[in-house]
This record gives C-alpha cells, sequence and structure tokens, in this order.
C-alpha cells in the first residue's frame, strides 16, 4: 500500500510580479516503510516536494494523498494531530524552540497528545543519542551536533509512521553528521518507519531503497535500491 | 559667524550617510514609531497641562479688574476700623476714589410662609457694584437697576430648591424680600462649585433691616474701589496700609489680589503636574526599553558594517541623528496632541473654569515643550546608545549576548543623568522641596515594584507546573528581548497610582459620605450670640455641647512676627488664616494630652494655651513657647501648657486653640454646637430655628458633604484621566516587546505548529502570557496600592480602612482584559503565519 502519493504536483511560487515554478508535474508514491532519498542541485525543489508531501506547503495543482487520504484541501487544524502523531520532521537548521530545554523540545509533541509517559519517553531517547547529561540545556548551550540530536529525539518521541528529514546533516561537520544520519538509519529500521531524505551523501543513498534525484522541478532519474536506472 | 556654521553644518552633513539613516528607520519603522509615540506620550500631559495653565492664568489677569471687579479691593473678617473707612471717605469725597461696600456671608432663608428654609450665600452690595465686569441677569436688565431696597437677585439654584419663581418673597434674616430676577453671571465669582449655599444678592440699604450681621459673626467685609486715576492706585494702597492693621485688612490692588478660584487652579494644575512629570518618567522607561529594542534589532547590521570597516563613531554619530530625528518627530506630534489634550481639558473642568477661559497656543509654551523633548531623549536615551560601542565585529559569529560594562565612567554617566532628571523635575514644578518629596516617593515606588516583580518572576521562573500551556505560556515571558520586567515596572507603578487614588476616594466616600457615622452630629449651628444661648438651646429641644469661639490671628510665635505672604504661600493650612479660639477646662471625649501633664499647669500664673497636634503640621512648637494671638486688633499672649491629640477623626468640633475658661469670657464671642438631628426633623428644624434666630446659620452636613463628594468626584475623574497616560506607556512598551520578539514569536508558533499544534494552542499560549502580565501587574499594584492607602488613611486620614475587595476584582479584571487584548492586537499577525513561510525564510538565510 502506498503511505504518501503525490499525483500531478506542481508548485509555482509568486515573487512580485513573478511566478517562478519550483515543482513542475510531479508524481511519487511512497510506501509503507520504505526508505527514500531525494537529491539534487541547489534550488531543484527537493525541499518544496518535502513540504508537500508532509503537507507543511499546499501544491498549486495536483494532489497529495496520506494513508489515501487527500490532504490537499485539509484545513490548516485538521492536519495538526496528523503532524504531531504520524509525521516527524528533522531540519537542517535544527528547528528547536529556543525557550525550552533540550528535555521539554523533546517531550512537546507528547505533551501535546497528553502522553503521560512523556518525560520518560524523552529521557530514554535523550540517553540513547548521548545527551543524558544535557537535558535540561536550552538550545542556545548546546552544539549543532547536540541540537540536531535533540531535534531528531523530537521528531521521534511519538513513533511516528513517517519521517521527514531536510538535509539533517547540512549545518554539521563530517563527523557529527555521519552520527546523526546513523541514528536516523538505526531508528528507521528499528520501528519500520518511512524515511524521506534529502541528503548529499552518496554514502547513505547508496542505502536507501530508492534516490529520486529532482532538476528544476522535476524528477530526472530514479535509482531503485538495485541501482536500476528507472527513467 | 554664519559662514563658520555653515562651514560646520556642511561638514557634518558630508559625513553623514543619508541613505543608512533612511534605511535604519524604515526597516524599524514599527519600533521607530513606537519610540515617536513614548516620546510624545512623554511630554504631552506637561504641554497640555502648561498650556492649559498658562491660559486659565492669563484669562483670569487678562479680566483682572473684572475678577475683582475693582482698582483696589480692601477684604477683613473683621468690620473695617474706622481709620480705613475715615482715609476712603476722605478719597472720595476729594473726587479720587469710588467705593462700595460688599459683605459675604452664609445665612438660612425661609419662604414667605416659612414652609422651607435653605442655607445661602448672601452677598450684600452697595450700589456701585461691580466697578468692573457685568453681573449677567435673565431679563437682561442692568443690575443696579434691578438691586433695589427691598428686592433680591437670586441664582436659579434656590428657586428650584425652595420652588419659588420671580415676583415671590423671601425671609432673609428679619427682611421679607421680593425676588426680582434671576442671577446668569457673576464676574467675581466666575466658579461656585464651593459654595455650599445659592447665591442671594442684596443691597446694603436692606443691610441693617436683614440684622444678620453682628458681633463675631462670620462676614467677609470687603470694600471696593474704583479709582478715577490709574497711576494713583498704588500710592492709595500706600495710604490706605499705613493706617490699616496689616494683621487683619488686606489690601490688594486687582493685580496683587490672589483669587480663590486662581489659588484653587494654581494647586489642583500643580499637582497634576505631578502626574504629568510620573507620567514623563514612565515613558521615558518605555523610551530606553523602545530603544533598546529598535538597537537590538540593528546589533547584527552593525556587526557586519564593523567588519567591513565601520566605527563605532559612524554608528555613534548616525544614530545619534536618527534618534534626534525621531525624537523631533516625536516632540512635535507631542506638542500638538498637548495643545489637543488642553481642549479635553476644557471638556473636563467644565462646571470648574471660568466662562472666559480661551485656550492659547503661546510660543513659549511651544518652546518649552521642545526643549522637554529634547532633554527627554538627551536623558532616556543616552545609555542604550552607549552600548553602540560594545557590538563588535565577532556578534556575528557568536550566540551569546553583548553585555555592557557597568564600570565607572558607566556609572558616572548613569548619576549624571539622574541628576539631570531630578533638575528636570524641579525645573518643572519649580518647588524644591515638593519636587524633593516627589522623587524620592516615584523612585521608591518604582525600586519597590521592581524588586517585588523581579522576586515574582524568579518564583514564576521556578514553577513547576504540569499544563502544557501554562507553563509554555510562563515560558515566554523569560524569551530573549522580552521587556518583561519594564513591563511590569511600569504597569504596576502607574496601576498602584491608580488604584490609591481609587481605594482612598471610595475610603472617604464610605466613610463621609455612604455611611455617615450613625452618632456624628449633622447639624451645625453657627453664629449664636450668647445672650440667645439659653433660649436656642430650649428650642433645640435637646442635649448638646455648646463651644464658645472667639475669632482671632496669630501675629507671633516666640516673639517673631508672622510672615503672612510666605504662609499664603503654603499649599496646606497655614498660620496667616483666622483661627477659633475656644475655652474650656477640660479634655474633649475624643482627645488626649500627649505633651504636658494637664491642659493647663497650675505652676504657671501667666495666660496658657493648650495646642492641638495638627499646629504642628503647619509650624514646630513646643511646650513653654509663646504664641501672641491678636483678637480685633488686641494682642493676647499665651504660652503653651500641653499638646493635644484627637483619637479618632471625626465629625465632631475640634479646636486648634484651646484657653483657660477665665481667660477669654470677657472676650467677644459667639457660640457654636453640633448636633445629630433625624431626618425627618432637620428641615423643620432649621426653619423653626431660623425664624426664631436669624442670625444663626445652620448648616445640613450631610448636604455640605455631598456637595464636597460630587466635587472630589470630578477632581477624581481628571486624575485618574491623566493617570491613565501612564498606562499608556506600559502599553507602548507591550506593543514594543512584542515588535521585539516577533520573530521569537512567529519561531516558537511555526514550531508549535509543525509539531502538530492546533492555532487554537498558539492562541492560548500568547493569551495566557499577556495574562500572566496582567495579573503580575495588576496584583502587585493592588497589595501596594492597598498597602499604601491603608497608610495615608489610618495614619494621614486618620479614618477607618476598607480594602473594597470586590472593587479590586473588578479592577484587576479590567486591566486583565486591556493588557491581553492589547498583547494579542499585534500578535493576531504571527497567529495567522503559515510555517512553510517562515522555514524558507529561515532556510534561504
Amino acid at each position: 500500500m502506498n503511505l504518501i502519493e503525490a499525483k500531478h504536483v506542481t508548485k509555482t511560487y509568486t515573487i512580485g510580479d513573478r511566478q517562478i515554478p519550483v515543482l513542475d508535474n510531479i508524481s511519487l508514491s511512497v510506501t509503507n516503510g520504505e526508505f527514500l532519498v531525494v537529491e539534487g542541485s541547489s534550488g531543484s525543489g527537493k525541499t518544496t516536494l518535502l513540504c508537500l508531501l508532509s503537507g507543511l506547503d499546499r501544491p498549486t495543482s495536483g494532489r497529495v494523498l496520506i494513508e489515501e487520504k487527500d490532504i490537499t484541501e485539509t484545513p490548516e487544524d485538521d492536519l495538526a494531530p496528523l503532524r504531531n502523531q504520524m509525521i516527524g520532521f528533522v531540519f537542517q537548521s535544527f528547528h528547536l524552540v529556543p525557550s525550552l530545554t533540550a528535555i521539554e523540545n523533546v517531550m512537546f509533541p507528547a505533551e501535546l497528545k497528553h502522553d503521560p509517559r512523556a518525560h520518560q519517553k524523552a529521557q530514554v531517547l535523550l540517553k540513547r543519542v548521548g545527551l543524558a547529561t544535557r537535558i535540561d540545556n536550552f538550545p542556545h548551550q548546546l552544539s549543532g551536533g547536540e541540537m540536531q540530536r535533540v531535534a531528531m529525539c523530537r521528531a521521534l518521541i511519538n513513533d511516528p509512521k513517517i519521517i521527514f528529514a531536510d538535509e539533517p546533516t547540512g549545518n554539521l561537520d563530517s563527523e557529527n553528521g555521519e552520527a546523526i544520519l546513523e541514528l536516523l538509519l538505526e531508528f528507521h529500521r528499528e520501528r519500520h518507519s518511512t524515511l524521506v531524505l534529502v541528503t548529499h551523501n552518496n554514502k547513505i543513498a547508496t542505502m536507501a531503497d530508492r534516490m529520486i534525484i529532482l532538476h528544476d522541478g522535476r524528477i530526472v532519474e530514479t535509482i531503485r535500491h538495485d541501482y536500476q536506472h528507472i527513467a | 559667524m554664519m559662514v563658520a556654521s555653515w562651514k560646520l553644518y556642511a561638514m557634518i552633513i558630508s559625513t553623514l550617510h543619508r541613505h543608512f539613516i533612511l534605511r535604519q528607520i524604515i526597516r524599524s519603522k514599527r519600533q521607530a514609531t513606537v519610540f515617536v509615540m513614548c516620546v510624545s506620550l512623554s511630554i504631552v500631559s506637561l504641554i497640555a497641562l502648561n498650556g492649559f495653565s498658562t491660559s486659565v492664568h492669563t484669562s483670569l489677569l487678562k479680566d483682572a479688574r473684572a475678577l475683582h471687579a475693582a482698582d483696589i479691593i480692601i477684604r477683613s473678617n473683621y468690620d473695617l476700623s474706622p481709620a480705613i473707612t475715615d482715609r476712603v471717605e476722605q478719597l472720595e469725597q476729594d473726587g479720587i476714589v469710588a467705593s462700595a461696600r460688599v459683605y459675604e456671608f452664609y445665612s438660612v432663608v425661609r419662604t414667605e410662609k416659612n414652609r422651607d428654609s435653605v442655607l445661602a450665600k448672601l452677598k450684600v452690595v452697595d450700589k456701585g457694584y461691580p466697578f468692573y465686569g457685568q453681573i449677567v441677569l435673565q431679563s437682561d436688565k442692568k443690575f443696579k437697576d434691578v438691586l433695589t431696597p427691598g428686592s433680591i437677585i437670586v441664582s436659579q439654584t434656590l428657586l428650584d430648591r425652595l420652588q419659588l419663581k420671580v415676583g415671590d418673597q423671601l425671609h432673609v434674616g428679619q427682611a421679607l424680600l421680593t425676588i426680582e430676577d434671576i442671577i446668569m453671571q457673576e464676574p467675581d465669582q466666575p466658579v461656585n462649585f464651593f459654595f455650599l449655599g445659592p447665591r442671594i444678592f442684596i443691597s446694603t440699604d436692606d443691610l441693617d433691616r436683614l440684622d444678620l450681621v453682628k458681633k463675631g459673626s462670620r462676614v467677609r467685609y470687603a470694600c471696593l474701589l474704583k479709582v478715577r486715576d490709574e497711576k494713583q492706585i498704588n500710592p492709595i494702597v500706600q495710604q490706605l496700609n499705613a493706617v490699616a492693621d496689616r494683621d487683619f485688612v488686606y489690601i490688594n490692588t486687582f493685580r496683587s489680589a490672589e483669587s480663590g478660584v486662581k489659588r484653587f487652579f494654581d494647586n489642583f494644575l500643580f499637582f497634576l503636574s505631578l502626574i504629568g512629570i510620573f507620567t514623563l518618567l514612565l515613558a521615558g522607561i518605555g523610551i530606553q526599553s523602545t530603544l533598546t529594542a529598535f538597537l537590538k534589532e540593528k546589533e547584527k547590521t552593525i556587526a557586519i558594517l564593523k567588519t567591513v570597516g565601520a566605527t563605532s563613531k559612524f554608528f555613534t554619530r548616525h544614530f545619534i541623528l536618527i534618534l534626534s530625528l525621531l525624537g523631533l518627530m516625536g516632540t512635535m506630534l507631542g506638542i500638538f496632541l498637548g495643545f489637543v489634550l488642553q481642549h479635553v481639558l476644557h471638556v473636563l473642568f467644565k462646571g470648574l473654569l471660568p466662562p472666559n477661559v480661551e485656550l492659547v497656543i503661546s510660543l513659549a509654551a511651544v518652546i518649552e515643550g521642545l526643549c522637554l523633548g529634547v532633554l527627554v531623549v538627551g536623558l532616556f536615551s543616552f545609555l542604550p546608545l552607549h552600548r553602540l560601542k560594545d557590538i563588535k565585529p565577532i556578534t556575528i559569529l557568536r550566540k551569546e549576548s553583548i553585555r555592557s560594562k557597568k564600570n565607572l565612567p558607566y556609572l558616572m554617566t548613569a548619576s549624571v543623568i539622574f541628576l539631570s532628571f531630578i533638575g528636570m523635575v524641579l525645573w518643572q514644578l519649580r518647588e524644591v522641596k515638593t519636587g524633593v518629596y516627589f522623587i524620592v516617593g516615584v523612585t521608591m515606588l518604582i525600586l519597590i515594584s521592581a524588586i517585588a516583580s523581579e522576586m515574582l518572576l524568579f518564583l514564576l521562573k521556578k514553577l513547576k507546573l504540569k499544563p502544557l500551556v501554562i507553563r509554555q505560556a510562563l515560558r515566554g515571558l523569560f524569551r530573549p528581548r522580552n521587556a518583561t520586567k519594564p513591563i511590569i515596572i511600569t504597569l504596576t507603578t502607574s496601576l498602584t497610582v491608580i488604584f490609591s487614588i481609587y481605594l482612598i476616594e471610595q475610603n472617604l466616600d464610605a466613610t463621609y459620605i455612604q455611611s455617615y457615622p450613625p452618632a456624628a452630629p449633622n447639624f451645625f449651628f453657627i453664629d449664636i450670640q450668647p445672650s440667645q444661648l439659653k433660649e436656642f438651646s430650649q428650642s433645640l429641644g435637646q442635649k448638646a455641647e455648646y463651644y464658645p469661639i472667639v475669632r482671632a490671628k496669630i501675629a507671633a510665635i516666640n516673639g517673631k512676627k508672622i510672615n503672612r505672604q510666605s504662609q499664603r504661600q503654603r499649599r496646606g493650612d497655614n498660620l496667616a488664616r483666622t483661627f477659633n479660639l475656644t475655652y474650656r477646662n477640660h479634655l474633649l471625649k475624643d482627645e488626649v494630652i500627649i505633651k504636658g501633664k494637664n491642659l493647663f499647669r497650675e505652676d504657671w500664673h501667666d495666660l496658657q494655651v493648650s495646642v492641638l497636634d495638627k499646629v504642628m503640621e503647619i509650624k514646630k512648637m513646643a511646650i513653654g513657647d509663646r504664641i501672641r494671638f491678636k483678637i480685633q486688633g488686641i494682642p493676647l499672649e499665651a504660652r503653651i501648657s500641653s499638646i493635644r491629640t484627637r483619637t479618632r477623626e471625626s465629625i465632631q468640633p475640634y479646636f486648634y486653640f484651646v484657653f483657660p475658661e477665665k481667660a477669654l469670657q470677657d472676650a467677644p464671642q459667639t457660640v457654636f454646637t453640633a448636633v445629630r438631628v433625624e431626618k425627618h426633623r432637620r428641615s423643620e428644624l432649621q426653619t423653626e430655628l431660623v425664624k426664631k434666630f436669624p442670625n444663626v446659620s445652620a448648616i445640613d452636613v450631610t448636604e455640605t458633604l455631598s456637595i464636597f463628594a460630587r466635587v472630589l468626584e470630578k477632581l477624581s475623574l481628571i486624575i485618574r484621566f491623566f493617570t491613565l497616560f501612564s498606562i499608556i506607556a506600559g502599553i507602548l512598551i507591550i506593543i514594543s516587546s512584542i515588535l521585539a520578539t516577533r520573530f521569537a514569536r512567529i519561531q516558537e508558533a511555526v514550531y508549535y505548529k509543525i509539531l502538530g499544534a492546533k492555532a487554537v494552542f498558539v492562541l492560548k499560549v500568547f493569551t495566557l502570557e499577556n495574562l500572566f502580565l496582567g495579573m503580575v501587574s495588576a496584583g502587585l499594584a493592588l497589595l501596594l496600592s492597598q498597602i499604601g492607602s491603608w497608610i495615608i488613611c489610618s495614619a494621614i486620614l486618620e479614618i477607618a480602612y476598607t480594602p473594597f475587595l470586590l472593587n479590586c476584582f473588578f479592577l484587576i479584571l479590567a486591566t486583565v482584559i486591556l493588557i491581553v487584548t492589547i498583547g494579542l492586537l499585534p500578535s493576531s499577525s504571527i497567529l495567522r503565519q503559515k510555517p512553510v513561510l517562515f522555514l524558507r525564510e529561515q532556510t534561504q538565510e
């Protein structure tokens, strides 16, 4: 069964009087438990595709379905439970709430769904990523690698079916980047979640079930895990 | 000189980067707008009050002759001595002056059939009155043609209260007089809000028939003079002063005479200017807070430009110019709004203002406003500007915030600023003592608010709360760049003042108006002649204590003459006024001796006097000090034998000076009594007693108090209106703080949404955050105002204190609703922010 489905999705931004096409007629489906890597040069539309697939943004035309439910026209507030319980996000810029400590950031999505074990779960996750001693630190007191690990724990606390990771290593040095990606894959394997990852890391890309390459808003190449070129 | 100035100007201009200046203002236009508003707010009430005060004074002085109805005014609380009257007569015979006698006093008047009576303010005048100005009558006839012997002119209020009409007759003292016309306007009594009864004009030809002016009666005697040759005014005053006992007679020209109206406005506007300065101070905190937020926004730009070679001087110079431009805009706006506010004041003071007051915009007021604006901007902008030099290029790479070094030069600068602020306050108040008290009081209030808010915020930070929404809201208070502390301090101080005024007013109202003490006397009978005492007591038909009253002035204390001029300039009670002396050998029920053993000492053989401690508030005195009184010109020196105090503040008669019985028994005196009369008997008793004893004035205290309550309410409304401006300072800081933390708030809102929160969750967090702000500020203000009002009520006013908790609940509710609304309005766009737009901007960065 397709967990995520994009049908003829187009996205155009309007800046001033100019219409800038970012995605052009993209059709794509992601199956349950799949690990999909999205690659492409800067400005090719990778982040926009991720935003559309996760319901953070709406396509100009076309449809996006998650578990066969069309989210294209779903009101913002109705998407909230979906984001909270079904999706986990990991961003390049971490996007941690600056006024919350590490553990509070991690707990937050679980608390939103009134999970009484939020604190305990957050503690376990942070311990697992090696941040047991930094749980009460605020984001500005953490290094980039630590912040990304907190962000990853936050994305995983509600055991989401899908994890969207947008260049999670982009702001990190190679050592930290490797560690983060390994952790992400470890969680993916362990929990059988669907992972949609935007990355330039070839080593990781080779480990994906499928890789799509975007260029000027179009999918120019799809590579399956057996390295079979589709188009 | 001109060329040199021009060269200097050209040199400065050439070193400035116009585009940089414009860009900085445009990019932070919201903060710049709040800054401009803070500057205008800081000066608006002072500009309005100064302008309004000038307008009132100009109007009063422009028509000073009409305000006093004469060129020279001779006034006394005693009948004028023959020396004066002879001199005036001589001047009149020589054709130098024209004179008119005026007698003013209260008396109860009755309807023809003795059905109703009312306390009225009588003005018995000679034919020539008024020499200047005009008494406007309803019939439009001339005053001198209407006020003939046997006729009276009354105010509409009197007709309404006694249900009479023009043509009806009225008993005034022993005379039955006909109402001829209705007064519309008096030149020398432009406002009448302090009158205890309606006005009646009577001709002096009827004075003897009234039989109301007796020995010791409370009459204000005046003789108005119109001088043929204006140059003669001052020489005539000198001549009259030469023959007058200046302890009892005041001789003034229309220029030097002080009117009660002017005195009232001087005092009240002075008090309002204190509130104006209070607003200025809070708006100053607003300026500083907004400016800090404005410059914070520029930190990154400054750091980047420093990396490419811009110097600290470059930024200081440019930001001084930016602030000067914004300050000038704020000042101009403040001056404009100040003049608009003058017109609002005109409406607020309706009924208290003389009708001829014209609002003027004087150049002096504009210049004063400009100076004030420059000073305010200079004083409150200096420290935030000082920080510019601490911004280092490395800031763009570092995460930590820049902290200003509080070293010696910094502290010295801060001290100079504080001293300059004190100087500015004194310049505005023009009274050193009050200014110093004011500064100390306000500084204490701000310090207490600051310490209390610091403690409360510390506790809130430590609070471990379960509910997520509440926790997030609390965290919001400590968001970086949030001006939580300045907001709480500003709101707490301004609300403390507003709440205190409200609580004190409510307590006064509750004590004296709403729940008039059940046992307290509600009727005062004054000017009873000693010869009438027995008969009066029988007619009254109830037990009462009678107090003999001897009217006297203080001439000297310990041989040092009283400086009447400086005493009259005092804002509170003064030693230059007439005092009511009494004599008895016992203490009253509510009196105790605090210094000395007994009321009088048996071992002293010279004349003794017991003094009430309230006199010490005017001048410190001690046992053994000698006070020289003058009773109708006759000196009487007494030694202070004891000092008394009152055990409770109540509506019971009390006297500042009590003599032994023997000492004053033969002095010219009247008798006074205060009794409690049930409501249904009041009107009947008043009419009956006044019929028998026309010279006795009956004052219904409850009615008098309700007049004062109305005036108090009006004045309190004006005060609260002005205090509201200080709340605006708090509101501007809230807006500035929201603008300064806009990015952080959007960030929070977006992150919450990405993590699965609904918009209502974000709304709840922001609402609760503002709710906390409002509750902390209003709660602290309530606590401080309860303490302050309790101290004022119990220690100064000496009345029982009620906290009015239910009213306070509504005060807090109103404050919280206001703050939450103000806080949420600028947040509405933040709530609508789409996560993806924010994320895209962040990724692009």
